[in-house]
């Protein structure tokens, strides 16, 4: 893992974190710096806690947690872990499309810059679909 | 130049798009098939499959050979997609030139036999392969581009 690179951190309910994380992997292959947390397996304190480890692990570089709810615990979570932190962004919401971006775009763009393309990706993937 | 020759029974699909595309960056993404080619609303389905990051272009069999043949993509980098051994073996002998043919998708159904992962054939389908791999082709069976490269040419004789 390079400096450059982004470590992601999916914080979704139930097994959804992990299930995105598996399906990414099914559509792009391995990929590394990315971790999912289950917040309603976890309790609040453990989430905070294990995001914390995570930053940790990788050094505290930069980060995105991407949460799939915002307004639920899981959110709250992400947000008491990350609000003293420089370099770590929190993004709800989360769909399949904004991950692959995620992993895809990796070292292309600095954190600001990824984290509003995801955004964009992330919206402008939700649209009726008119063929 | 076609950098990726590819039999998926998936057509475009998120794999190819995604795993393979962000990998390669191809220019265009050409689907030849006789079928897709022929019927407006599925065209523009897997046209729209392949973007907003690529081109695509959706020819029959014999579109594709000629265009391709014919120097349309030669200044561009092209996946070029066949449902099946049928369609791949049709263009080739209709004069597509390959080295290499990457079997990604031949999913799961019933009557089909394993050879990998994701490369299931039946009787017919295993003779298709075996009349490419005479040619001198090389069959290769990754989904993905980081997986481990199969040479499946002796398991289709």
């Amino acid at each position: 893992m390079t400096d450059k690179e982004i470590t992601g951190i999916v914080v979704t309910h139930g097994q959804l974190g992990e299930e995105l994380l598996r399906t990414v992997r099914l559509i792009v292959g391995e990929v590394r710096g990315c971790y999912a947390l289950s917040g309603s397996d976890l309790g609040d304190e453990k989430v905070v806690e294990s995001i914390h480890e995570i930053l940790k692990a990788h050094k505290a570089g930069a980060a995105v947690v991407f949460v799939d709810y915002f307004g639920g615990s899981c959110g709250a979570s992400c947000v008491r872990a990350t609000r003293h932190l420089e370099g770590v962004k929190v993004i709800s919401g989360v769909n399949l499309p904004m991950l692959l971006d995620f992993v895809t775009k990796q070292g292309t763009m600095g954190l600001d810059e990824i984290v509003d393309h995801l955004i964009h990706r992330g919206q402008e993937s939700v649209r009726v679909v008119e063929i | 130049m076609v950098i990726l020759f590819r039999i998926d029974d998936r057509l475009i699909h998120a794999q190819v798009v995604v795993g393979w595309g962000r990998r390669l960056k191809p220019d265009r993404i050409i689907l030849a098939d006789d079928q897709i080619s022929s019927e407006g609303w599925e065209k523009e389905l897997y046209a729209s499959a392949a973007g907003p990051d690529f081109k695509a272009a959706i020819l029959s069999l014999s579109g594709a050979v000629e265009q391709i043949r014919g120097g349309v993509f030669d200044s561009e980098k092209v996946f070029l997609l066949a449902r099946g051994p049928a369609e791949a073996l049709e263009m080739l002998e209709m004069g597509l030139e390959a080295k290499e043919i990457n079997v990604g998708g031949l999913h799961y159904r019933e009557g089909r036999e394993k050879i990998t992962e994701n490369v299931w054939v039946d009787g017919t389908e295993r003779g298709l392969l075996r009349e490419i791999a005479k040619r001198g082709i090389i069959l290769e069976a990754r989904a993905l581009p980081g997986d481990r490269k199969i040479t499946i040419n002796s398991k289709v004789v």
